[in-house]
């Protein structure tokens, strides 16, 4: 496992899409501080006695979507890649065991989708911050203790995106059905969910991939799920398509 | 597992016992059984879609029998926990992700069996890839990718090593290339197994020939037996072809009478009728030896497994 780990993690540095995944993620930190510091130049345009009750999103919340499908897209890159150059027949020559194969691709997947969540997440919360300054602007006025359940949520949200597209990836064995996929579910059933007859969209509301962080960290959700219940869901985004993957096996005979 | 055992480059063996490969209707491999042993190079020939890929696929644990099994080294290939160091395989050279450099390529590929860095370089110096180690392997030709794909079997310096179609594509100096090293590989006392659809490259490389057609053995021979096999004797012209056959045929030959006036002779060769016909005065304007090529003894051989199959109602279509 180790030797396989070690392959797998040279494999996504040596090719140049995870440094275009990675480089659009980061690209949130910039695109965080110039939607700050325009909603910063809105706040100046106010009379004083108006600037209180400004508010502005989270940047870090309101580009997350930008981190989670960047490290998706690297997710789905990690295997798709290998199907569509006939490779992974090497990986599996090498490593003759399917399952270690797409267990050491989930490891460096996650662990690069952690790494560069946290620290894009991070710095776009910190920029955010900086760039405010003195201003009160709704995101900035809580405590950062109080924001670190909402980025801790969000960064797993990013883990699980990345493997959700190395899931996917393995059972479509296409990057574009995997991405489609990826995008379906991620941005498409929300939509869906708003145009459902009453009961349902509320209901689907709380199972949502985009409502977990907030879920998770107990913060104001549209569904108002229990944080325990959207762990255990975010888990499962993550989780189901690997397993899946897993049972499928590599499937390249033929 | 420090650098891994030494292979010794002895003792790798490549066994096929009653394999066969279905997918869904259609039978692949039947009932096929050969081995591959060490210091020869044993060509695998067949036409396209014999099932030459699929058997070598069975081998490398990446086709699951369908029933009998495919043995490397006496285990089945899945079972081996560092599989370069005991097999090497090129399948598809073009099955490489062309964005990364051949240098990352060989060394993801080390790392999955603990192979180290110096053996990389060395590999790659033995190829002749040295200079292009950086470069993006998508902008390789097809002869630098089989460079590549060679190297990357090379890695673990295992006993068994297994090619398919290597040079197809090559131009006549990479063929050569190829031929020259599986030769010398086999003499360093490693098991070569080389699929061709190409007899003629058979004739110049392979020691053994396990030849296959519509999944089934047709023959497991060598190049000699199979050239003999197919010995038309020797074409004799002569102005006075029934004397001399009288007298050949009183020194034990056959001769059978060709159209145009020539002879067909078995049992003797050309030294021995040209002496044979001096002694008694025969003039003979022609005497030459007719071993069919081995490429028609190996259309031969397929054409026949091909009515075969056809008359006998079982086959697959």
């Amino acid at each position: 496992m180790t030797g396989a780990l070690a392959a797998e993690w040279l494999k996504v540095r040596s090719v140049r899409s995870t440094y275009v995944a990675v480089a659009v993620a980061a690209a949130t930190v910039l695109l965080g501080v110039l939607f700050v510091l325009y909603a910063g130049s809105v706040w100046d345009a106010r009379p004083p006695d108006r600037q209180p009750e400004f508010r502005a999103a989270r940047p870090e919340q309101g580009f997350l979507p930008v981190v989670q499908l960047s490290l998706a897209v690297l997710g789905v890159l990690a295997i798709t890649s290998e199907y569509a150059t006939g490779m992974l027949r090497t990986s599996l020559t090498a490593v003759p065991r399917w399952r270690t194969v797409l267990a050491a691709k989930a490891v460096v997947v996650a662990g690069v989708a952690l790494v560069v969540a946290s620290a894009v997440l991070v710095g776009t919360f910190a920029a955010g911050r900086l760039a405010a300054g003195d201003r009160t602007m709704g995101f900035n006025t809580a405590p950062v203790a109080d924001e670190l359940p909402l980025l801790l949520a969000s960064i797993a949200s990013v883990v699980v995106m990345a493997l959700l597209g190395l899931g996917f990836g393995a059972v479509c064995r296409s990057a574009a059905a995997a991405v489609t996929a990826v995008v379906g579910v991620r941005f498409l059933v929300p939509v869906v969910a708003t145009l459902l007859p009453p009961p349902w969209g509320a209901r689907l509301a709380g199972v949502q991939l985009q409502d977990l962080p907030a879920t998770i960290a107990g913060v104001e959700t549209t569904g108002g799920g229990e944080p325990a219940v959207g762990l255990v869901l975010l888990v499962g985004y993550a989780a189901v398509p690997l397993g899946v993957a897993a049972v499928l096996g590599p499937r390249t005979e033929a | 597992m420090c650098g891994g055992p030494a292979s010794g480059s002895v003792g790798g063996v490549i066994e096929i016992r009653g394999l066969t490969k279905r997918y869904g209707r259609t039978v692949a491999v039947d009932d096929l059984s050969f081995r591959a042993r060490p210091g020869a190079v044993t060509g695998f020939l067949g036409p396209n879609g014999a099932g030459k890929t699929t058997t070598m696929r069975a081998v490398l644990g990446l086709a699951t029998p369908t029933s009998g099994e495919a043995l490397v080294n006496g285990q089945p290939y899945r079972r081996l926990r560092q599989p370069m160091y005991e097999v090497g395989a090129l399948l598809d050279a073009g099955a490489v992700d062309g964005t990364r450099s051949a240098l990352m390529h060989l060394r993801w590929l080390a790392r999955t069996n603990r192979i180290g860095r110096a053996r990389v370089e060395a590999v790659l110096a033995q190829v002749g890839l040295t200079a292009v180690a950086g470069k993006r392997v998508g902008g390789f030709s097809l002869g630098m990718k089989q460079r590549l794909g060679i190297a990357a079997a090379l890695l673990g310096d295992p006993a068994v090593m297994i090619f398919d179609e290597p040079v197809n594509g090559l131009d006549p100096d990479g063929i050569r290339w190829i031929r020259e090293l599986l030769r010398s590989l086999a003499a360093q006392g490693r098991t070569v197994l080389l699929s061709s659809h190409l007899m003629s490259e058979m004739a110049l490389t392979a020691d053994r020939l396990i030849i296959i057609g519509q999944g089934r053995l047709i023959a497991d021979t060598s190049v000699g037996e199979l050239a003999e096999q197919f010995n038309r004797g020797v074409l004799v012209r002569s102005p006075r072809p029934t004397e001399l056959t009288a007298v050949l045929t009183g020194a034990g030959a056959t001769v059978v009478a060709e159209p145009g006036g020539a002879l067909a002779v078995t049992g003797l060769g050309p030294a021995q009728i040209g002496d044979l016909a001096a002694a008694h005065g025969i003039a003979v304007h022609e005497a030459t030896p007719r071993s069919a090529s081995l490429e028609e003894a190996y259309l031969a051989l397929t054409a026949s497994s091909v009515t075969y199959a056809a008359g006998g109602g079982g086959g697959p279509r």
